[in-house]
């Protein structure tokens, strides 16, 4: 059952073809990595998916939804979450404040009754807290949960980006690179920790270039070049796919 | 007598209006162009070329012609002033700030004009004598042509600077990409300080044109600043085409609105047209290069 | 050669630092600073003390400084609904003198003109702004940076020209006289020491409303949609709709204060009303510092001290007004408060470090 559908998705700017005819399925439950050169066209298609650009052509589903036209915020409470490749930690807020609007759809109440603090308000801040602190510790970050956002380190701030999107419960989870810049070590921690949410039964769209790492985790791999599919398949098939070796050696042109 | 028959007449009063705004908007285009910063301040360049040129004369005793080149050559150093004094120890700040400190700025300039030449209106003699030429039913004051000629001598030059000049290049490119110029090794700092005086220049020549035909007092500045802005956003922002093209166009829309509206509202007008433009078009009319479509 | 240290100054070093010390510790008891870590707990005990100062203040200043400050609770309400806008929101605004109009205008039409007791005026008051806010704001409120500054500011100006033009309604420029005191169930609001409770009661009722909402979910809304609209849209924040929310709220607040200040000065005329309040509301923010609730209202105290201060130079005022803006920008972008401990250790030991460096001549 696939949980997200990309029909033949073609988006251009201004005489760019960034994609071209793209068709992808991410099957439920499932780790889906997607790589490709620069320019391929990855993170546009995130865009596309979350609703921050129009494809010029094609159709996106979700469970079976259209979701090609809807508004952003509209794509995330259905239960999509993402995270960026420009890290959008929010440094005004503490570390938990943080993963506090995360779960922003999931709390009830508008400005007159947050403003008049009524209880039911109270009841699910603290409710929130707690749920809160038991996301930062799954995340290693349990220990500055005051903290001020900024204050982390790199790696804690991909964490922490992590833990919003997750903070939502979303059912499908797009990460937009999220082991660049990070070492060795933080790798193997993240994606450990991306198994165990595959395990809790988020299914998860992973961009990445880091190809260790896709490899040893992905169920599926898809390749972009120059906004077209080049392949689809399990990581060994694609690793070892002559296109796919000529793509990432020649770039651009081939 | 229907609103239309006004309208000839009308039109010739917002051809002239909409050169004057044209210049006041080429001088905020001339900033923009340098480092993305609005400079609020920009009509009391403008007023403070008419009311230091009426000083000269008055005060100094100078003829016309050297008073004019005076005032324009102090509203210059006025204007490098205010980048060394407000602007350049702000040059980290945000937006915001920015914002808040031109529009300090403003307040200093205008008032202290105020305090040193007094508050009455100042007029100038204009340039060519004071009978207005004849064409048809429309009159039109002589001064107007030498405004009209003007803005397209200036717009002739800065057109020149900024594409053939690699001054002009090197202006352009501390705005559109800050840390791109600094590691080509361009002066940021510097390009924005000559933009200030460019465009106080600019201000000062449009002062020194207007006042013949409108009065100027310390307080004119303000929303002839203003209306000049709203002239750059209509036309096409970032781009002194735009500016002279949006210049005209809030000048026409304006000076006909008069026949359909009471007068009282005409400045409400250029107001409305901003929050039109903003609206539908954000980049003006003639597209701009610095408004990414996506994000507006 | 560390012998040659004069062992009676160092000590007299150290006594100095105490002193500075102690007196700075107090005076951070007194002021706010928006930059101490996690702080968002509800009431502090300094809250108290500002509280107790608050109702005993009166008792002790005269009655030109009480009526300064009531004008000062005054323009606190505008920069209370302003700071939530721009310094939790991050949304620029230079048109919030309208609103305030708007209620003022609104209090003086009702109860003059429709006889409606002061109190349901208040409340007109509120909802007008609110409503006029509502309409502007759900185009204005797609734009960003200086386009929306200009949008607010281009609203601003164009309701100064239609309170102008629309005489009959709104007395044009000489404006409506004769706005009754505000009150209460017979009870007067006419001298300044009852007014000067009254408008700080209703700060105070604002201030904890927003209180509650600074530490809910919208008040991380509010903080999410500054820091990056495009992370607060991937958790599900409807950004536009959070943005014309807040901006609807801010209006009201600007209405209410507006709807007292016609009460407290009894006219309403459209010189208060412009730019210049607008810029002064958004400079009490500023000083106050973003993301602070106390700081705007204490820097509208001292910015309504100042202008006051400021008139009595007459034609000297409005130049030194503009450059002690200028000045306040650049030294303090954000906020008086802010590091302030820092920042006054730093200057007074200047000098003690100063000798000390001397000092060590080796």
């Amino acid at each position: 059952m696939s949980l997200l559908s990309i029909d033949t998705i073609s988006k251009n700017y201004d005489g760019v073809r960034a994609l071209n005819q793209v068709s992808l399925r991410v099957r439920e439950g499932t780790i889906k990595g997607l790589i490709g050169p620069n320019g391929a066209g990855k993170t546009t298609l995130f865009h596309l998916i979350t609703g921050v650009e129009q494809p010029t052509a094609g159709t996106i589903s979700f469970q079976g939804r259209d979701i090609t036209t809807l508004e952003p915020h509209e794509i995330a409470l259905l239960g999509v979450g993402r995270t960026f490749q420009t890290l959008q930690v929010m440094g005004t807020m503490t570390v938990v404040e943080n993963i506090l609007t995360g779960m922003h759809s999931r709390l009830k109440g508008g400005f007159l009754s947050c403003g008049l603090w009524l209880p039911w308000i109270h009841k699910g801040e603290r409710t929130a807290l707690q749920e809160a602190k038991e996301t930062l510790e799954f995340l290693g970050l349990l220990g500055r949960w005051k903290w001020n956002a900024s204050h982390l380190s790199f790696a804690q701030q991909k964490m922490l980006e992590l833990g919003r999107a997750l903070a939502m419960r979303p059912k499908l989870l797009l990460l937009d690179e999220p082991a660049a810049g990070l070492t060795p070590a933080e790798v193997t921690r993240l994606a450990e920790k991306i198994c165990r949410l595959r395990e809790q039964g988020i299914t998860i769209l992973i961009v990445e270039h880091h190809m260790g790492m896709i490899m040893d985790i992905a169920d599926e791999v898809a390749a972009l070049h120059n906004g077209e599919l080049i392949t689809e398949g399990p990581p060994d098939a694609v690793r070892n796919d002559p296109r796919v070796i000529e793509a990432y050696l020649r770039g651009r042109d081939a | 007598m229907t609103p239309w028959v006004h309208i000839p007449q009308l039109l010739a009063a917002g051809i002239t209006m909409g050169a004057i705004y044209a210049l006041v908007a080429l001088g905020f285009v001339i900033i923009v162009r340098a480092s993305q910063i609005i400079n609020f301040a920009q009509g009391e360049f403008v007023m403070l070329g008419g009311v230091v040129t009426f000083f000269f004369i008055k005060g100094a005793g100078l003829p016309y012609p050297l008073a004019a080149l005076a005032a324009v050559l102090v509203v210059i150093c006025i204007g490098l002033l205010l980048h060394l004094l407000v602007i350049y120890p702000l040059r980290k700040a945000s937006v915001l700030i920015l914002i808040m400190a031109t529009v300090g700025a403003s307040i200093v300039l205008s008032n202290t004009s105020a305090l040193l030449f007094g508050t009455l209106p100042k007029a100038l003699p204009p340039f060519s004598g004071d009978l207005p030429l004849e064409i048809g039913d429309i009159r039109i004051a002589p001064q107007g042509l030498w405004v009209f000629g003007a803005t397209f001598f200036l717009f002739f030059v800065l057109y020149l600077l900024s594409h053939r000049t690699l001054l002009g290049k090197a202006m352009e490119a501390s705005s559109t990409d800050p840390l791109g110029a600094d590691l080509t090794g361009i002066a940021r700092n510097f390009m924005v300080f000559l933009a200030f005086g460019v465009s106080a220049g600019v201000g000062a020549i449009a002062g020194v044109l207007v006042t013949p035909l409108f009065y100027t007092s310390y307080n004119a500045g303000t929303l002839l600043g203003f209306k000049g802005f709203i002239a750059a956003v209509v036309g096409g922002w970032g781009k002194n085409s735009g500016a002279i093209l949006g210049g005209f166009v809030l000048g026409i829309v304006e000076s006909t609105s008069i026949a359909f509206i009471p007068a009282g509202y005409k400045d409400a007008v250029a107001f409305v047209v901003l929050l039109l433009i903003l609206y539908f078009r954000p980049k003006g009319i003639l597209g701009s290069p610095y408004i990414d479509s996506r994000r507006w | 050669m560390v012998k040659e240290y004069n062992k009676g100054s160092k000590i007299e070093y150290r006594k100095r630092d105490i002193l500075y010390t102690a007196g700075l510790w107090l005076v951070s008891l007194i002021l706010p600073d928006p930059h101490l870590p996690y702080r968002r707990e509800f009431i502090k005990k300094r809250d108290f003390f500002y509280l107790g100062a608050l109702l005993l203040l009166p008792l002790i200043l005269s009655d030109r400084l009480v009526y300064l400050m009531v004008l000062a609770g005054i323009y606190a309400i505008v920069a209370l609904g302003l700071s939530l806008f721009l310094g939790y929101a991050g949304q620029i605004s230079l048109g919030h003198a309208a609103f305030f109009g708007i209620g003022a205008y609104t209090t003086a039409i009702l109860t003059t003109r429709y006889g409606v007791p002061p109190l349901g005026a208040f409340g007109a008051s509120a909802l007008a702004a609110a409503v006029c806010a509502y309409l502007i704001g759900k185009p204005i409120l797609k734009l960003k940076g200086y386009f929306l500054a200009l949008a607010t500011l281009g609203f601003g100006e164009i309701f100064l020209v239609m309170v102008r033009e629309t005489r009959s309604l709104t007395g044009g420029v000489s404006g409506i006289f004769g706005i009754p005191w505000f009150s209460v169930a017979g009870f007067v609001f006419d001298t300044s020491l009852e007014q000067y409770y009254l408008v700080w009661g209703v700060l105070i009722a604002l201030v904890l409303f927003a209180k509650n909402l600074v530490r809910s979910k919208m008040g991380r809304a509010l903080l999410a949609v500054a820091a990056s609209e495009d992370a607060a849209a991937s958790v599900g924040i409807n950004v536009a709709q959070v943005k014309v929310r807040v901006f609807v709220l801010s209006a009201a607040f600007a209405g209410l204060a507006g709807s007292l200040f016609a009460c407290v000065l009894s006219t309403a005329n459209p010189e208060g009303f412009g730019l210049g309040l607008s810029v002064l509301i958004v400079m009490m923010v500023i000083m106050g510092g973003m993301g602070n609730l106390y700081g705007p209202i204490f820097a509208a105290i001292f910015l309504t001290w100042l202008t006051d201060v400021l008139g009595g130079y007459q034609e000297y005022s409005l130049p030194i007004y503009g450059v002690i803006l200028i000045l306040l920008l650049i030294f303090f972008p954000d906020g008086v408060g802010t590091r302030l401990n820092e920042r006054l250790i730093y200057l007074i030991s200047y000098w003690g470090r100063k000798r000390r460096r001397e000092r060590v001549d080796i």
